[in-house]
């Protein structure tokens, strides 16, 4: 059984957006809402700078906060570890909502449905999501942890990952390698 | 429960088995209904190879063609939006002829018949008035330009315009001036990149990008970056030096002093392929660390260092130029600078440094026999008129001397309409070039066109120079058309074509079409030896079909040919292995000198251009003349791209505009409480050349004598709906007077802000 997983290397992310806009022709994600986001992050005083580029985005935690509060197990993981919903037991209480601590979901305003990134699972079905397959500078790395030779395991046995929100424990499959860059001037 | 028991049981089943479905439907590229097609983007002027994902006939997707292997799948934000440029319906479909007082919005709409009709007829009578010379042709760059360019040579006129001027100008002459033609870039092998603000993580040329944004990931190389914004380039950066607006001249040339003063450069290579050593040394004999530190503001014992850590690194070092080269009137200078600098590292032919591309022509010669396609010209046959141009362009005696005939300085547009001089000027044909938000002077421009005879804008929205046209014809985008094949070599031989994703929404037609069709019932097509786009491919690949079934596959075709360094042995021992004729061309150094041949008058690089100095005594040699950005205002006003548009092409497309809908002024907050200004504020950026309103934005990564802004915004077109209204044309308050030499506009221009 395969178990996907994604790394956003925030050294390689150049913040250009095009993940944003694969991403929202890929699903057709609605006006004003998304299913992932890079947010430009600028931090420090002239010349002393940082700036950070941030993914926002379902994290596929192992220990979902949102499929333990879902009253109609609407909210679900597969096999594959991928957090989906199921649209057609989904009573739309926005419970798994609220207890999102990454913010990654809302409601589709055309279909009144939850969504959320799923790693393009109902497009791809566990191909290179849409995002990752256009990243101009091969920022975020996907595959399968349950096999030593993919892309995302390679990845993770030689960089520093740090998981969101690591003290939740809701294991997520979603890491960062976070900038190391700026801050340095004359 | 856990969930994979529920799913076992109750409604999860459904849920699980439609998930399967739709993931086995939609494999991507492969279902029944779909294809993929390998085309070319046009989103920018980059051209990547793409592949777009057709589904029941609509184009769904676009990602980068993995067949070219520099870029793989990707494609970048403006790329992935052109399916939302196909789609936008608010793009024109249908020919518009004028139906109101020149820019007023009105129009009716014309069949294709009616249209090209009227233009051709309102085109004979001014050539039949006034003579062909009395239209201008401006076009966006790329095979537009081409076709633009074939149809101007044929109805007689010589004013022809690229965007060259207003953007990569400077590069195009200065760096050819130096090298004879212009050297690529090998960012994957470097050590050392100084990079004087070629933002290739805002402008965005994916196979450099990435092989940049890798570079600069690597922790055994640095990349040095000069700018005095905190730019996306500038966040990658090992170090950081925020120089003042315009004076990366006067940091080069202390450099350059550095490495001549200590003999720190490299003598044996300068000494066998450099004119000018001499020249080079009067030049930059007082431009010592010291004399720049108050130009630039970077002390002495830096650029000391640095000049020292260059050194060390060459020859794996590439001093970067960069794209966009408009940053002072002294840009051809600053340009020449970075070349000189790149020729005394002794990088030119070596791995990490800078090298001639090299296409099939050069490989069939290394190689000994024709392995290699080589494409014919059919546009050969059309030549620029030589009557004179209203700016001057290519004539002996003339300023505008080494600026190529097709592209022009298109400052010289408007004086020459609103003067009528040097002759008068009463038509102009633009395809896709949007003169009123990219060159210098809004206000003339518009009183310009509304003084001529006939205006035709070709373009995909009603842009602000459509705007003002009298016939708008839609033309189709470049997923709806098939167009010839083009040359991609850089270190192997390779090429590349556009093919038609979808048919033209609407029935709107292709560059190629439109302007061999305009050429017909202008009765001028007579030197045309093709009517169809197959038929002009077929020429290039001279008849060879397998060439163009291959393009026609997979969008790019290229050789898997071993890299050739002419100045590394070790690369080209391995080379002459697989191809032993090369061995003819090696030297008893193990390298390939005799293939060192610089297209310059002298042969080799020139440190100093004689043909320059000839032709404008005082610019044939370094300079600091011109560097002022200022023109004593407080703040220089600076522009740049952002990722997410393109010019002033893109800021209308709705998934773009979500997520960039304006580009307010950046001011450092110390500036603006001088002034009493609040973030988001709305002011008046005023100068001598003109003022617009336009909104601040506090940020950190600025200098506190700098602003800056994102380039293309502040539309007028009322067709432009999302778009219109919004944010701050720069080219209210531009100076018109172009930079010597290259004829280049500057983008960087002193300002005041005035509260309102």
């Amino acid at each position: 059984m395969k178990k996907f997983a994604m790394i956003h290397d925030e050294n390689l992310c150049i913040g250009c957006q095009a993940c944003s806009v694969a991403c929202r022709n890929e699903h057709g994600v609605a006006d004003d809402r998304y299913r992932l986001q890079v947010r430009a992050d600028l931090k420090g005083k002239f010349p002393k700078l940082k700036l950070n580029y941030e993914r926002h985005s379902c994290v596929m935690c192992d220990d979902a906060p949102c499929v333990e509060v879902c009253p109609t197990h609407a909210s679900f993981k597969t096999a594959e570890g991928i957090t989906l919903v199921d649209p057609t037991t989904c009573v739309g209480c926005k419970y798994c909502i609220l207890a999102c601590p990454y913010d990654a979901r809302f409601v589709d305003p055309k279909s009144g449905n939850i969504e959320k990134c799923t790693f393009c699972f109902e497009t791809r079905g566990g191909e290179i999501p849409a995002c990752v397959s256009v990243c101009p500078t091969d920022a975020l790395i996907f595959g399968d942890l349950n096999d030593p030779n993919s892309d995302v395991v390679k990845y993770a046995s030689t960089h520093s990952l740090e998981l969101p929100k690591e003290h939740l424990k809701t294991k997520p499959n979603l890491g960062f390698v976070r900038n190391y860059k700026g801050g340095n001037h004359e | 429960m856990n969930r994979r028991s529920f799913l076992k049981t109750s409604a999860g089943v459904g849920t699980l088995a439609t998930l399967k479905l739709n993931a086995k439907s939609s494999e991507i590229f492969k279902g029944s209904n779909e294809k993929g097609v390998a085309s070319v983007c046009e989103m920018c002027s980059t051209r990547c190879p793409i592949e777009a994902k057709v589904v029941d006939g609509k184009c769904v997707f676009i990602q980068g063609n993995s067949k070219f292997s520099s870029n793989k799948t990707s494609v970048c934000a403006r790329g992935g939006a052109g399916v939302n440029q196909l789609y936008d319906d608010q793009r024109l479909v249908k020919p518009l002829i004028r139906d109101g007082k020149r820019g007023s919005g009105k129009w009716k709409e014309a069949s294709w018949d009616e249209a090209l009709d009227f233009c051709a007829k309102k085109l004979n009578e001014i050539k039949d008035k006034y003579g062909p010379q009395a239209v201008v042709f401006t076009s966006k760059s790329g095979e537009s330009h081409t076709q633009l360019v074939n149809l101007a040579c044929a109805y007689g006129s010589s004013n022809i315009y690229s965007h060259w001027s207003c953007c990569p100008i400077t590069e195009k002459i200065a760096v050819p001036h130096t090298f004879g033609s212009s050297p690529k870039r090998d960012f994957a092998n470097a050590k050392y990149i100084v990079n004087f603000g070629h933002n290739l993580f805002e402008g965005i040329v994916i196979s450099d990008t990435k092989k940049l944004a890798k570079f600069a990931n690597d922790k055994s190389t640095k990349l040095l970056v000069l700018e005095p914004r905190f730019s996306g380039v500038a966040a990658k950066a090992d170090e950081w030096l925020p120089i003042r607006p315009g004076t990366d001249l006067a940091f080069l040339m202390a450099l350059i002093h550095v490495w001549l003063r200590d003999g720190k450069y490299d003598k044996k290579f300068v000494e066998k392929y450099t004119v000018g050593l001499e020249e080079l040394k009067m030049a930059v004999k007082d431009s010592t660390p010291k004399w720049q530190e108050s130009h630039t503001g970077i002390s002495a014992d830096t650029v000391e260092r640095v000049a020292d850590e260059i050194y060390k690194a060459s020859p794996k070092v590439i001093i970067d130029w960069g794209h966009k080269t408009t940053t002072t009137r002294a840009e051809y200078q600053r340009t020449r600078a970075i070349c000189i600098a790149n020729a005394l590292m002794g990088n030119f032919e070596k791995e990490g440094g800078i090298y001639f591309g090299k296409n099939s022509k050069t490989f069939n010669t290394l190689c000994g026999e024709e392995l290699f396609p080589v494409l014919a010209n059919p546009n050969s046959v059309f030549k620029v008129p030589k009557t004179p141009r209203i700016d001057g362009c290519g004539e002996d005696g003339h300023r505008h001397k080494f600026i190529p005939r097709k592209h022009g300085v298109l400052m010289d547009i408007v004086p020459a309409i609103l003067s009528q001089k040097p002759y008068p000027v009463k038509g102009w044909v633009s395809t896709r070039f949007n003169y009123l938000i990219n060159v210098a002077g809004e206000v003339d421009a518009i009183k310009a066109i509304k003084e001529l005879d006939f205006v035709l804008a070709i373009d995909i929205y009603e842009s602000d120079f459509a705007h003002f046209a009298d016939v708008i014809l839609p033309v189709a985008t470049y997923l709806e058309r098939d167009e010839g094949i083009q040359d991609k070599s850089g270190t192997a031989p390779g090429f590349y074509m556009r093919n038609k994703v979808v048919e033209p929404v609407g029935g709107t037609m292709g560059g190629y079409e439109l302007f061999r069709e305009l050429a017909r019932r202008l009765n001028i097509d007579k030197d045309y030896s093709w009517n169809t786009v197959a038929e002009y491919r077929m020429q290039q690949a001279k008849g060879n079909a397998e060439l163009i079934a291959s393009l026609e596959k997979d969008g790019y075709v290229g050789w898997k040919v071993p890299k050739v360094y002419y100045r590394e042995p070790k690369f080209i021992s391995k080379f002459v292995e697989k191809y032993p004729n090369a061995s003819q061309f090696v030297d008893e150094n193990g390298n390939m000198s005799s293939l060192m041949k610089f297209k310059t008058p002298s042969g080799k690089i020139e440190l100093f251009c004689a043909q320059v100095e000839e032709a404008l005594p005082g610019e044939g040699c370094l300079h600091t003349k011109d560097m002022d950005c200022y023109d004593g205002y407080d703040l220089c006003l600076m522009s740049g791209k952002t990722p997410i548009h393109t010019n002033g092409h893109t800021q209308n497309i709705k998934v773009l505009n979500d997520m960039m809908s304006e580009a307010p002024i950046w001011i450092h907050p110390n500036t603006a409480k001088k002034q009493g200004l609040k973030d988001g504020q709305r002011v008046l950026v005023r100068n001598k050349f003109g003022e617009g309103r336009a909104k601040i934005m506090f940020t950190e990564g600025i200098r506190e004598d700098a602003l800056f802004v994102y380039h293309g915004f502040g539309h007028i077109s009322s067709g432009l709906k999302r778009t219109n209204g919004v944010g701050f044309n720069q080219s209210k308050i531009l100076n018109p007077a172009d930079g010597p030499v290259c004829g280049t506009m500057v983008t960087n221009v002193g300002v005041e802000l005035v509260k309102i």
